[in-house]
């Protein structure tokens, strides 16, 4: 979907079209979570704190976002394509992967399946969508991003590699800002370079993602349409309104955040055994802190309870701007479940 | 040697001190009582080498001597005899010639020489416990001590004695008691790790005893002194685990309830429960306790109500029924309380009523943690 929220925003709200906006953050504080394009005319993206935002383009408007709206159009998009697959990946609320190799209507071209479902969209919603078509979710993704807004690329086999040799590194799925200097600086700015490096090479500078990158660029991308992605972790966080420095105030933010966790926890149905709490202080460090325990956890206090002896272990270095708990090791884990339905229950013991 | 006595009455003795014997020993003069006769005081002993217990008894006799008597076949033989007089006499063929009036029987004796010899405690320190109160220190705790041998401390009961009181705490690190005593003192404060047999031998001599019991202790071993009874073991070494740090300190949430009532109810809902975790779960809200168990393996389930008197939130945790029965069943209050805090935090069990003076229990056990 292009610009999701903002044109969800533009949508219900006829007195913002045509201006840009921003969804999420206010004047002071925050960050923007979707910019209407008018607004990314200026330089405003998402993920830009809203001081930034503002600063770029001072007529920009700040709208609340409402998540429930927008779940509620990403669940009609989403059954526009299952109309047509059940191989169904969705990404976030507003992008998925579909695998039409085999779909419904047996129609036995993507490109214009991906006509159609934009006209689907358009339709039943009033938002535009971009789509990308290609061999593997990668190229497909890359592809989305062509012919934004209201537009899609189709990339035939038989292009894909001219494709990615042309393909500017910034525009890979999964290089960012810092992956794309760390590139230049090794002198590779199109596909073409990164392709005449070696593995081993990728690799040492990139750790993991350098075999990532040197498969991809070789329109090489094994990963399957996974209509279930299980959940890995699941967090809350928040952003102050100012900055804390005392604990007292921080252990009432991390009750309601623990709350919110438990709510989440009920929601999806899954328990965790390692609880992080993620402190970002007033000079955006981030520090994170972990504990796992022997058991799983859905439960408010015991969430807190942890998260408060994780606060607790170290002194603040610095006033605190973000608070955060996360629980993973979640008991969706594939391998957990099988041992999980044995240890169903766990005896605790004291701690002599 | 020679010397007469009643039947039920070394019978009696020799059942208590069989309790000692081990049923497979590696030292083959264990499986024998050793008689140490002194005209007409007989001292008869049992060991085990971490035990040694012995009673004096009074016979009719003006000889000396001392002899190791096989100690199951004696047994076996007297448990036979209604109450009678028997005469052993020890003859040359190094055998022990026993009369009844049905007859005559021959036992093989060793060498009393042979018999390992007590300990003596040099140096003690003492103090003097009636032994009943012992008696239910032991039985109120002893249930709760481990049988890990990686952690052999916790296999035994912790003795503290102060001036202030007596304390008595087992534990195997699921579930913890506390027996304190504050109407009995100790001259100076000491503590020590009793291990699990010589207690238990305790416990069953003296219930219901109002005697005085000699304790003498030091650093390794303790000597338990009444009647004509003594007691001497090895105590376990080390150091035991900080309990009290693990007793929460606060506990907001509060359950008062009806010991008999909740107890039937842990017993028959834990019919239900995993056959691995004994899991029953807690729910409280309100005025309304709700236990329920489960066996998803066999698909059973059971669910209770009972009214209670409930402060604090809302709240769900899981024990194991096992513990909950034994604690329960090891306090004879009317009603009891069980204090919480957390689900992933020991429950705090105390009686409410049913004390004595001076008395005090606290009985902990950890919750197992519900996966839902």
């Amino acid at each position: 979907m292009d610009a999701f929220y903002a044109s969800v925003e533009q949508l219900d709200n006829p007195d913002l079209r045509g201006k840009p906006i921003a969804v999420g953050g206010n004047e002071e504080r925050g960050v923007v979570a979707a910019a209407s394009y008018e607004a990314r005319k200026f330089g405003v993206r998402s993920a830009m704190s809203s001081m930034v935002a503002k600063r770029n383009c001072p007529e920009l408007i700040f709208v609340k976002p409402r998540f429930d709206r927008y779940i509620e159009i990403s669940n009609q998009i989403r059954e526009i394509f299952l109309e047509y697959t059940n191989l169904v990946e969705p990404l976030s609320l507003d992008e998925a992967y579909l695998d039409v190799t085999e779909n419904k209507k047996g129609n036995p071209s993507a490109t214009m399946i991906a006509q159609e479902i934009r006209q689907k969209i358009k339709e039943k919603t009033g938002l535009n969508a971009s789509a990308g078509i290609s061999l593997n979710k990668f190229i497909a993704k890359v592809a989305s991003d062509i012919n934004k807004p209201n537009g899609q690329k189709t990339v035939p086999p038989e292009e894909v590699e001219e494709f990615l040799e042309k393909l500017e590194i910034r525009k890979f799925h999964g290089v960012g800002k810092v992956t794309a200097e760390k590139m230049f600086q090794l002198g590779i700015f199109k596909g073409i370079q990164l392709k005449q490096k070696s593995e081993e090479f990728l690799t040492e500078h990139f750790g993991k993602s350098g075999s990532h990158y040197y498969n991809v660029v070789r329109g090489v991308h094994t990963s399957e349409v996974k209509p279930n992605r299980i959940r890995k972790s699941l967090g809350a966080e928040r952003t102050f309104n100012e900055n804390i420095s005392s604990e007292i105030f921080m252990l009432e933010r991390l009750e309601n955040i623990a709350e919110e966790i438990e709510r989440r926890l009920k929601k999806s149905k899954v328990a965790g055994k390692t609880v992080t709490l993620k402190i970002k202080y007033s000079d955006f460090t981030l520090h994170t802190r972990s504990k796992t325990l022997p058991y799983f956890i859905a439960n408010k206090e015991v969430i807190l309870d942890t998260a408060k002896e994780l606060l607790y272990q170290e002194k603040m270095k610095n006033s605190v701007r973000l608070l955060g708990i996360s629980l993973s090791n979640l008991n969706t884990d594939k391998n957990v479940k099988e041992t999980h339905k044995k240890e169903i229950a766990m005896q605790l013991k004291f701690e002599f | 040697m020679k010397f007469i006595v009643s039947s039920t009455y070394l019978l009696k003795q020799l059942q208590i001190l069989g309790g000692v014997i081990n049923n497979n020993n590696t030292l083959p003069i264990l499986d024998n009582f050793l008689f140490e006769l002194k005209q007409d005081e007989l001292t008869v002993s049992a060991s085990d080498l971490e035990t040694t217990m012995s009673a004096k008894l009074k016979v009719e006799s003006d000889s000396e001597g001392a002899i190791a008597v096989p100690a199951r076949l004696l047994l076996e033989t007297l448990k036979t005899f209604p109450e009678q007089p028997l005469t052993f006499v020890v003859e040359d063929n190094n055998t022990i010639e026993l009369s009844s009036n049905h007859g005559k029987y021959a036992l093989a004796y060793a060498d009393g020489e042979e018999f390992p010899n007590a300990v003596e405690l040099n140096e003690p320190s003492s103090t003097i416990v009636q032994g009943d109160v012992l008696a239910t220190a032991i039985s109120k705790t002893i249930f709760a001590s481990g049988n890990d041998d990686l952690r052999p401390v916790m296999s035994g009961v912790f003795f503290q004695f102060s001036t202030e009181g007596l304390t008595f705490v087992a534990t195997d690190a699921h579930k913890l008691v506390k027996y304190s005593r504050e109407d009995v003192s100790a001259s100076q404060a000491a503590e020590f790790i009793m291990p699990k047999k010589p207690l238990n031998l305790l416990k069953g001599i003296l219930a219901g005893s109002e005697t005085d019991v000699l304790i003498e202790y030091n650093e390794s071993n303790a000597k338990f002194t009444f009647e004509d009874t003594q007691l001497i073991c090895r105590l376990i070494d080390g150091k035991y685990p900080n309990y009290e740090a693990v007793i929460p300190k606060e506990n907001p949430n509060k359950l008062v309830i009806d010991r008999s009532q909740f107890l039937s109810s842990v017993k028959r809902v834990s019919i239900f429960s995993n056959k691995t975790t004994h899991q029953v779960r807690l729910k409280i809200a309100g005025a309304e306790l709700n236990i329920s168990a489960e066996d998803i393996d066999y698909s059973n389930k059971a669910e209770e109500r009972l009214t209670c008197s409930y402060q604090g939130d809302d709240m769900q945790i899981g024990f194991n029924s096992r513990f909950l029965t034994e604690m329960l069943n090891n306090l004879n209050a009317n009603e009891v309380q069980l204090e919480m805090s957390l689900p992933n935090r020991a429950g705090i069990l105390t009686p409410v009523d049913g004390l004595d003076e001076g008395e005090k229990i606290t009985m902990l056990v950890m919750p197992v943690m519900l996966n839902n």
